[in-house]
Formats: C-alpha cells, structure tokens, sequence
C-alpha cells in the first residue's frame, strides 16, 4: 500500500494525512461518548439487570431517603440490589471501587443530609467499573417534602443509568368512598400521601388528567344529575362544564388541551361527543342505537379508542378522530371495556370478562393481545406516563383497591390501605 | 526528497494510530454522527448539576360548592321492579304485567310524575355498566310512554352497578340488581 503511495502524487497524499486525521478525530468523539455510556438499556430485551448498593445517607432522615430510593429503583425491575450487610464500605469512608467489586456492584449511591433552615441533602453516584463520580448534585427543600425529595434524587440516578425521564415523582388520581357518597382522591404513584380532595358527589367516576398535569375531568351524579367536572390544580377551584338529562362520562383529553371526549346519553343513546371548554361547543362522533362509551385519545390525537355495544357485546373499537373509519380491535372474549391508550402509542389497555373481569393490552391494529392479571376481579388500567408500568383497581384481597404493575404484569402490588374502598385509578402525565 | 519521507513517515503513523482498514473508508462520518448523537446522557454525565430546590404545588382541598336540594319526596315500593338479562336492554316478556300495572297507575293518577332507575349486576365494568343502566331506564320508559303515558312525566337516571339490592356473588342475586326501579316522585312542600 505505501508503494503504491509513493508513486501518486503530492496532492493525494496530503489528502490521505488529512483523512487519516479526521479519522482519527473521529475514533476520539467515540471515546467521549463510550465516557457517557447508558449503563442499562431499558429498551433492549436482554438488558442485564444492574447491581447497586444504596447506602444509607448520613444524617437526620437518611434511612428513610435511602430506603425511599431502594423501593422506587426495585420497582422498576431493571436493578439487582445488593444486601447492605454485604457492604464493605462504610458509609462515612470515601468511594473506593476496589470495595466494591468484590462483591459485584456496579453503581453505588452515598449521601449525606444537612438539617438547617433548609434540609439540604448531598447525593453522589458512582460508576465501580470506571472507579468515578457520574453524578454529584445537592438539593434543598422543607421537611415535610422528604417523599417528593426522595424521589427526585431517584429520577436523576435513574436518568444517569439508563438515559431516560423516571416517573417517581408522578402521582395517580383515583375515587375511594367517603362518609355519604364517593370523593376524589390523589395520591403518590408509591400509595403514599393519600389527599382526599373534597370533591364529592354521589356517585363519582374514573378521574383523567389533562396531557400537562394540571387539569382533572370527572363525571359525578349530584342531585340525580349526571354531571361533568373540571378540577383546575392552577387556581384550585371546581367547575361544572357539562350537564343534561341523561348519564354523561368523560372521556379524555385531546392533545389541545381544551377540548375532551365525553359520552353523553342527551340525545337517547349513549354517543361520543367532542366539547370545547372554551366555547362549550359539542361536536357529535358517533351515532348508533346502542351504547358508545369510554373514549380514549391516541398520544397523537388522531384516533380514538372506545367501548361499543354495536356487534351485540361489548368490544373495543379505534376510529379517526372525527369519527370515520370506525374498526374493531377486540375479537376474543364476549366483554371488552374500559380502553386506555399507552402515551407511547403502542398498546392499548382494557378490562376483559373471562369469567371474572381480567386486564389486557392489545396492538392499536387488534395483534398482539396479552394478558396480565388471572386474581380476583381487575378493572380500570391505565399506563404510566412512560409506559412501564400500569394502574388498576383489583378486588383481590377482599375489598377493592387500587394497584400497580409493571407493564409485562410483574410485581402485582396493592398501594391503598386494605380497608379504603378504591377504584379508578389514573396515572398523571408528569 | 526529504519532503516525501516526512509525508511517508507520517501516513504510516497515521495508518497505524488508526488502524483504518480500507474498508472504514467507505465509511462517511456524517452517518457515523447521528448513532451518537442522541444519547441525551453523553452531556449529562459529565455535567454536575449542583443544586436543585424540591418544590411542590400545594395541594388545597376544593369543597364541592353544589348542595344536595332534593326537589322531590321520593315513594319507593309502590311499583314491582322488572328485570333483565345479562348485558341486555330489551324489556323481557315476564317484565311486561309490572309495566302495564305501571303504566294503568300512571293513566289513573294524571299529576304523578315517576322516577326510573337503571341498575346492573357487579359483574360488568363501571361505565359500562352505567350506559347500560341508563339504557335499561330507557327501554322501561319506552314502554310505559307505549301505553299513553306522556313522556314528561317520566324521569330517568342509570345508577349503573352502583346500588345493589343484593350483595351476595351468587346468580340469584345477580339477576336481582338487574333491575329497573320505578320511584314516584312528589314535589317537595306539597
């Protein structure tokens, strides 16, 4: 190869100097980026779950975030935990790899908690294989923030790991009976910090979030009326938006942001409906002598899953969402209800009837249908915003509750307390 | 002379540093990009955010405003209750003497208004269940306004699976709670 270069002129060789060099510049981009490198690839199927030791934070309340971060980190299945009776390390010494190899731990979590006028908490992560620091960041907040504290500490490890947003700082809306009728309730994704909002009526349905967080729409029956409901987070306050003889539902947010699906009985028979909350104008779907229920809107917008009673059983349908194109996606089973669609697109969930009520998640196209729970009687799933992990309520354990999952239905566990009547349960955008 | 042997000292160097087998030269670099590029991560590992201030948005309680004022005394057990099938709608054949007793009271007491409720057995999903309760109001509404009764003066609601007469998780009881409930309303202060 050199003789043949000798023999070409000044010009090519100086190309090949420089081509060479780019090459070389560019082998050199390939180690930085190898220096940032996802530490598991959630998204592959063969991922290998991580190994992490959590140690406990020094200071006031360090058990409490350490242990917080150990569960939110578990549930997600992609990490291996390792035994804190295993430590080598002592939590006060510095980081050192050669602690932790031994006993095959990847990453290591350490921090330390300062108790002032601010609570002031000191998180570093490390990588054993590198033997460095990949993440070191201090966060302030009050004290009685020491949950939502905790669980932004585990986004950012999570984050650092697998390059992707967690969701432990989301919450799930749900309905729980109250003293005389049915309220709405929030609640932290974990089952913690159960709020009880005030809003009643005497009969209140499955709540669904706005796609920014900061609106809940529900349907409640107060003075034999159905009626629809907006809850505003920004300025806290209560608004009727919709009501008429008949039973009227949400539904779900389109995209926009202002206009919602309801299914509304006002003209005779259950019908889809589009409303806009800033005009109140009400566009019609659907329009067929049975029963159309339970919309769902595409993280795109563009179609609409839903509930309907016109092949003489209760299936799962997905048209356009200007109501063309109607086609349905179930075909097993004889009751197929309560559609929700994945925030990525991909799937959509349901409650189907194989004796006792099941969930099932099926391909948008009708393929791939899967089934998750076998226990008790399961209604009501819905995803978490990215996707992994599923809501539901289950009658399993007696009274019914509300429950979460992973998404290929590991991990099945109850988050509210065994004797609060729950059902409904939504997983908030953000 | 001396020129050329530079340059051929320096390409064997390069040649060796990089290794390039002819075949990576093929290769563009722009297509090389993009397989990096995005990895969101590649610049967050290597910066330290410092701090952060945990916040949250209150969450106030939000009292519903509406009030109960119930507009009517309600008279249950005045009517027999008709029943249904499992998800179905349609009035069945021994529903039909309850209706016409219904429907001849109503003919008979021209002021009285009634109240139809819809009601389904637990088996079915909430919503679901509501839309057939609400439908299962409707057709016993259809039925009596057949036999002459004035549509206005018939009220509905669908309390879906909500209500139950019966508790039990037993077929009998199951085909109890699906039902429609026939209420007669009187004006409150009356």
């Amino acid at each position: 190869m050199i003789e043949k270069s000798k023999v070409k002129s000044q010009k090519s060789k100086v190309f090949i100097i420089f081509f060479c060099f780019s090459l070389f510049t560019f082998h050199f981009s390939l180690f930085t980026s190898l220096e940032a490198k996802v530490y598991i690839d959630i998204n592959s199927p063969a991922f290998k779950k991580l190994p992490i030791a959590i140690q406990e934070f020094s200071g006031i309340s360090g058990k409490e975030i350490s242990d917080i971060i150990h569960g939110d980190l578990e549930f997600t299945g992609l990490f291996a935990h390792i035994d804190r009776a295993a430590y080598i390390e002592n939590p006060s010494q510095p980081f050192n790899p050669r602690n932790w190899t031994p006993i095959g731990v990847e990453a290591v979590v350490k921090g330390s908690i300062k108790d002032g006028k601010d609570f002031t908490v000191t998180v570093s992560l490390y990588d054993v294989f590198e033997g460095k620091e990949i993440l070191k960041k201090e966060y302030k907040t009050e004290k009685e923030l020491i949950r939502p504290l905790s669980h932004a500490i585990a986004n950012d490890i999570y984050k650092a790991l697998t390059g992707e947003t967690g969701i432990f700082r989301s919450r799930i809306a749900f309905v729980a009976e109250d003293e005389g009728g049915k309220g709405i309730y929030i609640m932290d994704w974990d089952g913690n910090r159960i709020t009880k909002m005030g809003l009643k009526g005497n009969l209140v349905l499955s709540p669904r979030w706005s796609r920014d967080g900061t609106k809940l729409i529900y349907s409640a029956e107060r003075n034999r009326q159905w009626g629809i409901y907006l809850l505003d987070f920004i300025n806290m306050t209560e608004r009727k938006v919709f009501s008429s003889k008949g039973t009227n539902m949400v539904g779900d947010f389109l995209p926009e942001g202002n206009d919602f699906i309801l299914s509304s009985s006002k003209d005779g028979t259950p019908d889809l409906y589009i409303m806009n909350l800033k005009n109140n104008k009400i566009i019609k779907l659907t329009s067929s002598y049975g029963i159309e229920v339970s919309p769902t809107v595409s993280p795109d917008g563009k179609y609409i899953a839903f509930v309907s009673d016109r092949g003489g059983s209760p299936q799962i349908y997905v048209m356009r969402r200007d109501g063309s194109d109607v086609r349905r996606i179930t075909f097993e089973g004889s009751y197929n209800t309560s559609p929700s669609w994945s925030l990525n697109g991909d799937r959509i969930i349901f409650a189907g009837r194989r004796g006792t009520n099941q969930i099932f998640t099926v391909k948008p196209d009708g393929t791939g249908l899967t089934q998750l729970t076998t226990h008790g009687n399961n209604e009501d799933p819905s995803f978490s915003p990215d996707g992994r992990y599923i809501t539901f309520s289950s009658d399993r354990d007696g009274v019914k509750g509300i429950y979460i999952m992973r998404v290929n239905g590991e991990s099945q566990k109850r988050i509210t307390p065994k004797n609060l009547r729950a059902f409904g349960p939504r997983w908030s955008p953000n | 002379m001396k020129k050329i042997s530079v340059v051929i000292i320096l390409l064997a160097f390069g040649l060796i540093l990089a290794g390039c087998p002819p075949r990576k030269i093929v290769q563009p670099e722009p297509q090389q990009q993009p397989i990096v590029a995005p990895q969101e991560t590649r610049e967050k590992a290597a910066e330290v955010k410092p701090e952060e201030r945990i916040t949250e948005q209150q969450i106030a309680k939000v009292e519903t405003k509406e009030v109960e004022t119930p507009k009517y005394i309600e008279e249950r057990g005045v009517f027999e209750d008709i029943h249904f099938d499992f998800d179905k709608y349609d009035i069945r054949p021994d529903a039909k003497p309850a209706l016409q007793t219904t429907a001849s009271w109503l003919l008979k007491n021209t002021s009285a208004k009634i109240l139809i409720e819809g009601h389904c057995d637990e088996r079915g999903t909430n919503e679901y269940n509501l839309a057939l309760g609400d439908r299962r109001a409707k057709a016993a509404r259809d039925y009596l306004t057949a036999l002459g009764v004035t549509s206005g003066r018939i009220e509905m609601i669908s309390y879906g699976e909500e209500r139950p007469l019966c508790k039990e998780q037993t077929e009998d009881c199951w085909a109890k709670n699906r039902r429609a409930h026939f209420v007669v309303l009187k004006e409150a202060g009356k």
